[in-house]
C-alpha cells in the first residue's frame, strides 16, 4: 500500500496563485476526500500533485521519495493516476483503445487483458460498446470509461476529480459503490467531490480547502459533525 | 494532344497521384498529431531524391534499396529535427512553428545547395513497360504506385493496430490526458515527426525513380501536398490519399488540353475554392 504526501505546495496559473501553502496526506489504503467551494483551489491542487502544473513551491512525497518535478507520465508509471475532471476520454479512439491506453505503465501491460476482464466486469455497459468511438458514448457512459482507464494503470494512488458531474442520481450511486469496492480493495484514493454528502459517508479522512489553504483536517466522521462543514457543504 | 491522349494520361496522372499522396500523408500526419504546418516538408522530399541518387550513382546500390534506406534516414532525420527546431516551440503559436520549420527549410536547401549545387540529376532505370491499346505503363510507374500503396497500408497498420500508433492517435487527440495514462507524449511527437518525415522522404525518393530532379525540386511537390491536403481535410489521412490521386488525375486529364505550364494555375484555384467553399475539406471534418 502507497502512501502520498503534499507539503506546503504552492501553485497556480500564470501570475495568479491559487494554491498558498496547502498540505494533504493520504494514508496507505485510506479513502481520502477534499472538500471546498468552487474557486477554493481544489482542481488545481490535483493537477499539482500529478504534474500537469508546476509546484512553484512545496513537495509531493511517494512512499517517501520526491516526485514533485517528474512529469505525469512519470508519475502514472509510478502509480500515482488522476482520473480528470471532464472526462478528457481519447475521443477518436474506441473505447477498448482507451482502456488499451490506460494499461501504457509498465507494470499495467502483463496483465491488461485480465485488467479489461475486471472492469468490463465493474461496467458492463463498457463491454457492450468496446468497438465504439469513445465520443459517441453518453455522459454516464464516458464517465465510466474515464473511471476504467484509470482503473487499466494499476494505480497504486488513484485520484478523481469531480467523478459524479453530470450523471444521473442512479449513476452516481453505482458510481460511490464502486469506489467503495476500491476501498475495501485497500486502493489508495483521493476524492474531490461536489456530492459532499456522499463523499463524506465513503472517506475515511477529510480536508476542507479554503481560498488555497487547508483549513480543516480530521477524520471523515468528525469532519461530517463539524458547525462550520454542515453549514457551508452541506447545507443544513 | 487529342482525346486519344486522355485515358493513358489519366492513368499516367492517377498513378503519380499515388506518390502525392504519400507526401502529403506525411504533411498531414504532422499537422494532425501536432498541428504544425511543416516548412521543411519540401526539402526533405529532395533529401530523399538525392538519397537515393547518391546510393545509385556513388555505391551502385539498388534504387528500391535507397527509397528504404531513405525511409529509415527520413524518421531519424525527422526525430532530430523535432528535438532541434520543434520541440522548444511545440506549445507556441502556430506562426513560430511555421518559422521553426521554415527555418529548417533554409538550413537543408542552404547546405545541400553547396554540396550538391542545382543542377538536374536524374536515376537511369529502366524496367520496362506493360502495354496494352495505346497506354502505356512504365515499370517504374508501376513500382513505385506498389510501394506507395503498401507504404500507406503499413501507416494504417501501425496506427491502428500497434501500441506506439495508438499513443500517437492518442497523443494527437488529448495530449494532457495522454500524459496522464503514462504516455511519454514528447517521445510520441518526435515519433510522429519522424514518421511524417519518412513519409516525405520515401515519396521523394520514388519520385527521383520517376523523373529528373534538382534540390529545389521539392518546393513543387511540397506545393503540392499542400493543395493535396487541404483537399482532404487537414489532418486527415485517408483524405491526404483520395486527396493525391484527385489531383495526379487532374494534372493528367489537363495536361491533354491545355499546356503543362497552366496546370498549377488550377491546381491552386482549385486550393482557393476549397479554402472558400469547403475549409474542412472535401472530405468533411477530420476522421
Amino acid at each position: 500500500m502507497t502512501s502520498l504526501a503534499v507539503r506546503s505546495i504552492e501553485s497556480g496559473y500564470g501570475e495568479v496563485q491559487i494554491l498558498w501553502g496547502a498540505s494533504v496526506e493520504l494514508g496507505p489504503g485510506k479513502l481520502t476526500t477534499i472538500l471546498g467551494s468552487n474557486g477554493a483551489g481544489k482542481t488545481t491542487l490535483l493537477r499539482t500533485i500529478v504534474g500537469l502544473l508546476p509546484a512553484w513551491k512545496g513537495n509531493v512525497l511517494l512512499d517517501d521519495r520526491d516526485v514533485t518535478r517528474l512529469s505525469p507520465h512519470e508519475k502514472a508509471e509510478l502509480g500515482l493516476v488522476l482520473v480528470p475532471e471532464g472526462r478528457q476520454l481519447f475521443s477518436t479512439l474506441t473505447v477498448l483503445e482507451n482502456l488499451e491506453m490506460g494499461s501504457t505503465p509498465k507494470h499495467a501491460r502483463a496483465t491488461m487483458r485480465a485488467t479489461i476482464d475486471q472492469v468490463f466486469g465493474l461496467f458492463p455497459r463498457l463491454a457492450e460498446r468496446q468497438t465504439q468511438l469513445a465520443g459517441t458514448l453518453s455522459g454516464g457512459e464516458q464517465q465510466m470509461l474515464a473511471i476504467a482507464r484509470g482503473l487499466m494503470s494499476k494505480p497504486r494512488i488513484l485520484m478523481f476529480d469531480e467523478p459524479s458531474l453530470g450523471l444521473s442520481p442512479l449513476l452516481t450511486m453505482n458510481l460511490f459503490e464502486i469506489i467503495r469496492r476500491l476501498k475495501r480493495e485497500s486502493l489508495t484514493m483521493l476524492l474531490v467531490e461536489q456530492n459532499v454528502q456522499m463523499a463524506l459517508a465513503v472517506s475515511d479522512h477529510a480536508y476542507v480547502l479554503e481560498r488555497g489553504r487547508i483549513t480543516i483536517e480530521g477524520p471523515a466522521r468528525e469532519v461530517r459533525g463539524m458547525e462550520q462543514v454542515r453549514k457551508s457543504y452541506l447545507g443544513l | 494532344m487529342s482525346l486519344e491522349a486522355l485515358l493513358p494520361s489519366a492513368i499516367d496522372g492517377l498513378m503519380l497521384g499515388f506518390v502525392y499522396g504519400l507526401a502529403a500523408l506525411g504533411l498531414t500526419l504532422i499537422f494532425g498529431v501536432m498541428k504544425v504546418i511543416n516548412l521543411s516538408h519540401g526539402p526533405i522530399i529532395a533529401l530523399g531524391m538525392f538519397a537515393v541518387f547518391i546510393l545509385f550513382s556513388g555505391f551502385g546500390v539498388n534504387p528500391y534499396l535507397g527509397v528504404l534506406a531513405a525511409a529509415l534516414v527520413g524518421l531519424l532525420l525527422g526525430v532530430a529535427i523535432y528535438f532541434v527546431a520543434v520541440d522548444r516551440v511545440i506549445n507556441a503559436t502556430e506562426l513560430t512553428t511555421l518559422l521553426a520549420t521554415f527555418s529548417v527549410n533554409l538550413m537543408i536547401i542552404g547546405v545541400a545547395t553547396v554540396i550538391f549545387t542545382t543542377s538536374p540529376r536524374s536515376i537511369d532505370i529502366d524496367l520496362g513497360a506493360l502495354r496494352a491499346g495505346n497506354v502505356t505503363i512504365l515499370g517504374t510507374h508501376g513500382v513505385a504506385v506498389a510501394v506507395a500503396i503498401l507504404v500507406a497500408a503499413a501507416l494504417y497498420g501501425f496506427l491502428f493496430r500497434t501500441r506506439p500508433g495508438k499513443s500517437i492517435r492518442a497523443v494527437a487527440n488529448n495530449r494532457a490526458a495522454a500524459e496522464l495514462m503514462g504516455i511519454d507524449s514528447r517521445r510520441m511527437l518526435a515519433l510522429a515527426f519522424g514518421i511524417g518525415t519518412a513519409l516525405a522522404m520515401t515519396s521523394g525518393a520514388l519520385l527521383a525513380t520517376l523523373f529528373s530532379f534538382t534540390i529545389l525540386s521539392g518546393g513543387t511537390y511540397e506545393l503540392k501536398s499542400f493543395v493535396i491536403v487541404v483537399l482532404g481535410g487537414l489532418g486527415n489521412p485517408t483524405g491526404a490519399l483520395v486527396g493525391g490521386l484527385v489531383i495526379g488525375l487532374l494534372e493528367g486529364v489537363l495536361t491533354v488540353f491545355i499546356p503543362v505550364a497552366w496546370v498549377p494555375v488550377v491546381e491552386y484555384v482549385i486550393f482557393v475554392a476549397v479554402l472558400l467553399l469547403r475549409p474542412a475539406g472535401l472530405l468533411g471534418a477530420r476522421a
